[in-house]
């Protein structure tokens, strides 16, 4: 009667549409085979999102699919235009979800119920109409005192009668019904199920009928068929799958359905998915790369990262000869200004699962003095810059070895501008912004993206910080194993953090406390 | 025990354009400490409009003609708005039934829930944050560091229902009235959801007024039940004896109604109209019998 093939269907997806391009495509059908007998009921289930409605809609070509095959009766319809469809159209009919909106609101049910068979030209005279609409009306138990009313003016069961009136109105094999009973209490559900079996009875119709209800499906369907993620996961008679579903989703799918019995174990052994991406890492056996590691807070990592069991870890800084090697530590030689370099690092590290972005400068020097520019390019050069760079080239490396993990090293500085030292301000603002920019678009590829935001550490930078730098490093990596995404070492940084997240202006008027003389 | 919420001989019109529609006819109902109580009825039986009583989010066109809604003690069925907001938080709360609209689109969740604590319990900006993240820890979210700075949007619907459990349970209440919690969500994510309000209610010892239409649900999660049909309580006990052994005839018309895959060979059948119009015909002789006396 109707056989799909292999049906895909991909969109456009505009929620993710980059600022410039075309969006990218979205695979809502991953390659569906669906057959259907005459007079025969398929159900199929599926949760929110599984494309159990978007199926229905291809099988009577409301949407063309983008691939695999369609035959009606015989007739190969994937590729048929609207005016080549037409014709068709009267053999197989939808029932849409919701009668509400499906319904013209200022039509009267006569006028509703009569459409289709003025447009298909199945009558043309007002009487025969009359009488057609009459009997369509009455065979869904509806009387003519409904029809001169209009659809507001019923109940949700009511309309959905009137949705299959139409439906049937010019003798279709085929009707896709899809989720029709959902929005409906269960009385009126009852009514409408019972008038579904008869029809098919009456009329031989074969019905797909679609709904994320499996106790309903299981009342009016000879087979079902699972819809998980685009694809058919388990089909088969109602009868085997209800009695042994072979995949673990049906038995999921069934064993979430509250049936009306007393069973204090249903709630407690329900187990509670923690929800939110688990992007959690162990540090243990991973390969990490620390940049700027030839002393402070780099130098942290390292000996943490050791601490903590790592297989190998690659120590990059400008002059290698600062770095020693040993079983697990291979030095690397690598400027982060240099892209050529950062190119060949990314090529001899490519086993890399950890990168850690520490490399950075300040050089915390006046604003008029002689170097004031320099410096200021320079800061922004490594800091932002340098880092950007390393996260270009390394991106792939991560992606390739399963999604990884970046630790970007910025400041909280980078949250509250301090104007003495505006250039390094910048820096670290632009690195903040950024690794939110990365960590958005790396959640795809799976790899966890932590931003670390310490106040002052005591590092050459500036000595006597009130965070030591071990501290530091011990935040940073436990954040990578948590899956926590910021960090804010140190009470200083924590405190600014949270007053940013209450009441950012009070923060800013505090903060001109701590400028530089 | 005394009950937290004791409801009695409730009546209450709709009252639109001179014309007086009744909605609740004479509901009495009591919710005891630490209770999930269920509240079951088809559309239109009145259930929604007594949760929203208990809330004094009646609409203005709501017009309660008899009886009194006592909570914790206290009568508070024409309380003032003012005196019922401070009732709000600590003592009353409600997870609403749809997450899509129950949250502010404009505002950060961290935001919204910091909101509550703020406004009920008078903490401040630093202690109300830390709240935030460890509510979103008991309603099982990873991540709560990110999920606070997060928009509705970005959340899905399993996401924004647990948030909304949150922001309900953030002041510890003594009741939440629970409209249709879970009528919006996909099956696998109701069950995780009705779990998770059963968790959080034995933790924090909150009783809990569950508004909803399926039987199935009553049978999980409510300790008793109140069946509502056109403004009346038609039965009321024990869920398990309900479920069981229902007396009331519109009961067990309701159980036969619900399809349940696992007993193919029942037909469904559908409430039988006699049944109907008799329950109606009853509702309007009650109709009369008021007026009148």
């Amino acid at each position: 009667m109707l056989e799909a093939e292999d049906l895909r269907l991909s969109l456009p997806d505009y929620s993710r549409k980059p600022l410039f391009g075309p969006p990218p495509l979205v695979d809502i059908l991953k390659g569906v085979d669906v057959s259907v007998m005459p007079g025969e009921a398929l159900g199929i289930v599926g949760e929110s999102g599984s494309g159990k409605t978007t199926l229905g809609r291809t099988l009577v070509r409301l949407y063309k699919p983008t691939g695999g095959r369609i035959r009606l009766g015989g007739r190969d319809i994937t590729d048929l235009d609207e005016p080549a469809l037409r014709p068709l159209r009267p053999r197989f009919q939808m029932i849409f979800q919701d009668p509400q909106s499906s319904l013209n609101p200022r039509r009267t049910i006569r006028e509703i119920v009569a459409q289709p068979l003025h447009v298909y030209g199945m009558i043309t005279d007002r009487a025969a109409a009359r009488r057609r609409v009459d009997e369509l009306l009455e065979r869904v138990s509806l009387t003519a005192a409904h029809a001169d009313r209009y659809p507001h003016e019923l109940s949700g069961g009511q309309r959905q009668r009137v949705g299959i009136a139409r439906a049937i109105a010019l003798e279709p094999t085929l009707v896709v019904a899809d989720e029709i009973v959902s929005g409906l209490d269960v009385s009126s559900q009852a009514q409408i199920l019972a008038l579904l079996r008869e029809l098919r009875a009456d009329m031989g119709l074969a019905l797909i009928f679609i709904s994320h209800d499996l106790s309903v499906i299981r009342t009016v369907c000879d087979r079902v068929m699972v819809m998980l993620d685009g694809q058919a996961v388990e089909s088969g008679s109602c009868a085997q799958i209800f009695a042994e579903p072979k995949h673990a989703y049906t038995r999921r799918l069934l064993d979430a359905i509250p049936l009306p019995d007393v069973d204090p174990d249903w709630l407690r052994t329900a187990s509670i998915v923690e929800t939110g991406e688990d992007l959690r890492m162990n540090i243990k056996g991973s390969i990490a790369l620390v940049t700027g590691a030839n002393r402070g807070i780099g130098e942290a990592f390292v000996a943490e990262l050791l601490e903590r069991g790592v297989a190998k870890i690659y120590t990059a800084a400008r002059d290698p000869s600062s770095l020693t090697a040993s079983e697990k530590v291979v030095p690397v030689k690598l400027d982060v200004t240099i892209p050529g370099e950062v190119e060949a690092a990314a090529k001899q590290c490519g086993d890399v699962t950890l990168l850690i972005n520490n490399a950075g400068c300040n050089f915390n020097a006046p604003l008029f003095a002689e170097d004031a520019m320099a410096n200021a390019r320079t800061e922004i050069e490594v800091n932002y810059l340098g880092t950007l760079s390393m996260i270009r080239a390394f991106a792939p490396v991560l992606e390739a070895n399963g999604g990884g993990c970046i630790v970007n090293m910025l400041s909280i500085i980078g949250r509250v501008n301090l104007p003495a030292l505006g250039s390094y301000s910048a820096s670290k603002a632009a690195e903040y912004s950024m690794t939110q920019g990365v960590r958005a678009q790396l959640a795809g590829q799976g790899t966890l993206v932590v931003g670390v935001m310490p106040g002052t550490v005591d590092t050459r930078m500036t000595p006597g910080g009130e965070t030591k730098p071990p501290e530091v490093a011990t935040a940073a990596l436990d954040a990578v194993e948590a899956g926590q995404e910021d960090v804010y070492p140190g009470g200083m940084a924590q405190g600014v953090s949270q007053g940013l997240a209450a009441d950012a202006k009070a923060v800013e008027k505090e903060f001109a406390a701590y400028l530089p003389e | 025990m005394s009950a937290i919420l004791d409801i009695r001989d409730l009546h209450l019109d709709i009252v639109a354009s001179r014309r007086r529609n009744h909605i609740l006819r004479g509901v009495s109902l009591d919710v005891r400490p630490g209770e999930v109580h269920g509240l079951v009825g088809e559309s239109g039986a009145g259930k929604t409009m007594v949760g929203k009583v208990v809330l004094g989010i009646a609409p203005p066109t709501a017009q309660v003609t008899g009886g009194s809604v006592r909570f914790d003690g206290g009568e508070i069925t024409h309380m003032p708005d003012r005196a019922r907001r401070s009732l709000m938080g600590a003592g009353l709360a409600l997870i609403p039934q749809d997450p899509m609209t129950s949250l502010n689109p404009a505002r950060r969740i961290g935001d919204q829930i910091t909101d509550v604590l703020r406004l009920h319990l008078g903490m401040g900006a630093g202690e109300a944050g830390e709240r935030a993240l460890a509510l979103l820890r008991d309603v099982h979210i990873r991540n709560a560091g990110r999920v606070v700075r997060q928009y509705p949007h970005e959340l899905s619907g399993g996401m924004r229902q647990r948030v909304l459990i949150a922001i309900a349970f953030a002041c510890r209440p003594k009741l939440i009235v629970a409209d249709e919690p879970t009528t919006a969500l996909d099956v696998t994510v109701q069950r995780q959801v009705l779990r998770l309000i059963k968790e959080m209610q034995e933790n924090a010892g909150t009783a809990i007024l569950f508004v909803t239409h399926d039987l199935g649900v009553v049978a999980k999660i409510c300790d008793r039940v109140t069946v509502l049909q056109a403004g009346r309580v038609l039965e009321h006990g024990p869920a398990r004896r309900v479920i069981e052994e229902p007396e009331h005839p519109y009961t067990r018309a309701l159980m036969k109604a619900t399809p349940r895959y696992d007993r193919p060979g029942d037909l469904l059948e559908p409430v039988p109209p006699a049944l109907v119009d008799e329950l109606n015909a009853a509702a309007a002789a009650y109709d009369r019998e008021r007026a009148g006396a």
